[in-house]
């Protein structure tokens, strides 16, 4: 019994401890996504991870981590449990009613992947029986949804917590392809996984960092400083390239759709 | 190769199970404490006190765990401030306790009525008759049903990560997406990591079991 209690009162110990500090910024990770995020070894990493760290560097801010998994992200945020949110984060317009983009520092396409010993193509993946895997919550969701599934092609759509049980599903042969954004595909495939790319669905799909609506803390001004002050000084290359050597780099900032709020004039740290 | 990561990644799936371990006996003792208070209330408490113990069990125990976590990280810590290891403990630590509460009270009752009349009759009061008489059998009889819950809550810790607790699941996931596959070997290791510390648990506390029986007294079949 004496061990429970020593339990107890260590817990009561953590309780203390964790309470975080005012000044430090709790950056959300689902750090499960490669490229942009994942734990190696112990460690965070990944571009949004080292891109992050650059920014706080070159604007003077402490940022920690912290891991949800994917689906709880963007409530987090809107709930205040974390300020930021750090990872490959579409620009949408659901999104931007619930929260905030910073100016967006990527762009990505949709491809459709099928397991390497698979017959099928661009079309028979995507219509007329097939069955398609997604990561639930995610862009690539709600366009088959909109546009494969609400059109009647016969196509039954599954939602997957990540994208990696989706490819081991399709591998499996449980369902007929997975589609995910561009640099998911290419990191799946450098890493060995037995899959194919049969088509590429232009999406032209921005991406960004996101804070809290209405952006309580004023921390846009100094992430949109950052993001502009490591594109210029090489520093972003240097970090994309670390972790996807063939990626072409856009022009920062990529597309900004008019449908978000904080890409109104003014943009602060952007253009006042 | 993979099982050159695995072992690599050893540490961290051994730190990931000392968190699981830590929130395990952090939530247990809370369970324990509270819900053997529970059982006492629920069997000799005022009326009021038994109903309000009754409704908070018969609550905790309808819900399910991974909700209770969603509630407690979401909604609670809009009042009080708190980590989510701390909104873990006390997500599973009241679940614990509803449950807690129903093997203490079965055993408490299990100790026939007789020996409340004897104690009261050589002059014992009634709180004296619980603490000295009644509880020290009742305790040793909740052993066994009490590893159980121990296997149950240590399998319900791998629930604590869609709040943001880094544990032994959600460390072998790190493993999972950073090698873009090895689900079945991964969580494999996972599996056999839970099964070890359970059957470990369940051996100890059968052996504890043993060394404070009282020869003669009545005891579980084995």
């Amino acid at each position: 019994m004496r061990k429970f209690v020593m339990g107890a009162v260590c817990a009561a110990g953590m309780l203390g401890a964790s309470s975080a500090s005012a000044e430090t910024l709790t950056a959300g990770v689902e750090a499960a996504f490669p490229p942009w995020a994942y734990v190696e070894e112990g460690e965070y990493k990944g571009i949004a991870i080292d891109a992050m760290r650059a920014i706080a560097e070159d604007q003077g801010l402490d940022v920690e981590f912290k891991d949800l998994p994917w689906p709880s992200l963007i409530p987090a945020l809107a709930k205040g449990k974390i300020d930021l949110l750090v990872t490959g984060l579409n620009v949408t317009k659901e999104r931007a009613e619930v929260l905030d983009f910073s100016i967006p520092w990527w762009e990505n396409d949709d491809e459709v992947l099928v397991s390497a010993d698979s017959d099928l193509n661009v079309v028979t993946a995507l219509c007329c029986g097939a069955t398609v895997g997604a990561q639930g919550g995610s862009t690539q969701f709600g366009w088959i949804e909109a546009n494969l599934v609400e059109a009647d092609t016969g196509v039954e759509l599954r939602g997957y917590e990540d994208y990696v049980t989706a490819v081991e599903d399709m591998n499996t042969g449980r369902i007929d392809s997975v589609v995910t954004s561009t640099d998911t595909a290419e990191t799946l495939i450098s890493k060995g996984q037995p899959v194919k790319i049969v088509g590429t669905i232009q999406q032209n799909q921005p991406q960004a960092l996101a804070v809290q609506e209405g952006d309580p803390n004023e921390l846009l001004g100094k992430l949109n400083a950052g993001i502009m002050n490591i594109y210029k000084s090489g520093q972003w290359e240097q970090i994309v390239h670390k972790y996807q050597p063939q990626a072409s780099i856009r022009i920062i900032p990529t597309t900004m759709p008019d449908y978000v709020d904080s890409y109104k004039k003014p943009i602060p740290g952007y253009s006042e | 190769m993979i099982w050159e990561i695995i072992w690599n990644q050893m540490p961290y799936l051994l730190h990931g199970l000392w968190i699981a371990l830590q929130l395990l006996a952090a939530l247990l003792s809370l369970g324990l404490v509270l819900g053997l208070a529970l059982a006492l209330i629920e069997i000799y408490g005022h009326w009021t006190l038994r109903w309000t113990g009754i409704l908070f069990e018969r609550v905790f125990r309808g819900v399910p765990a991974v909700v209770l976590l969603l509630l407690f990280y979401y909604g609670v810590t809009d009042f009080i401030e708190m980590s989510s290891f701390m909104a873990a403990v006390l997500a599973l630590g009241l679940r614990s306790t509803a449950y807690q509460s129903q093997i203490f009270r079965g055993a408490i009752q299990s100790v026939p009525q007789g020996q409340m009349m004897a104690a009261q009759a050589m002059g014992m009061g009634r709180a004296r008759a619980v603490g000295w008489i009644i509880l020290p059998q009742a305790l040793r009889h909740a052993i066994g049903p009490w590893t159980n819950e121990f296997s149950s809550e240590l399998k319900a810790t791998s629930l604590a990560y869609v709040i943001g607790v880094v544990e032994l699941t959600r460390q072998g996931k790190y493993i999972v997406s950073s090698t873009q596959g090895n689900v079945l070997i991964v969580f494999g290791v996972v599996a056999l990591m839970y099964f070890v510390v359970n059957r470990l648990g369940n051996w100890a506390l059968y052996k504890f079991e043993g060394r404070i029986t009282v020869p003669g007294f009545e005891r579980r079949a084995a």
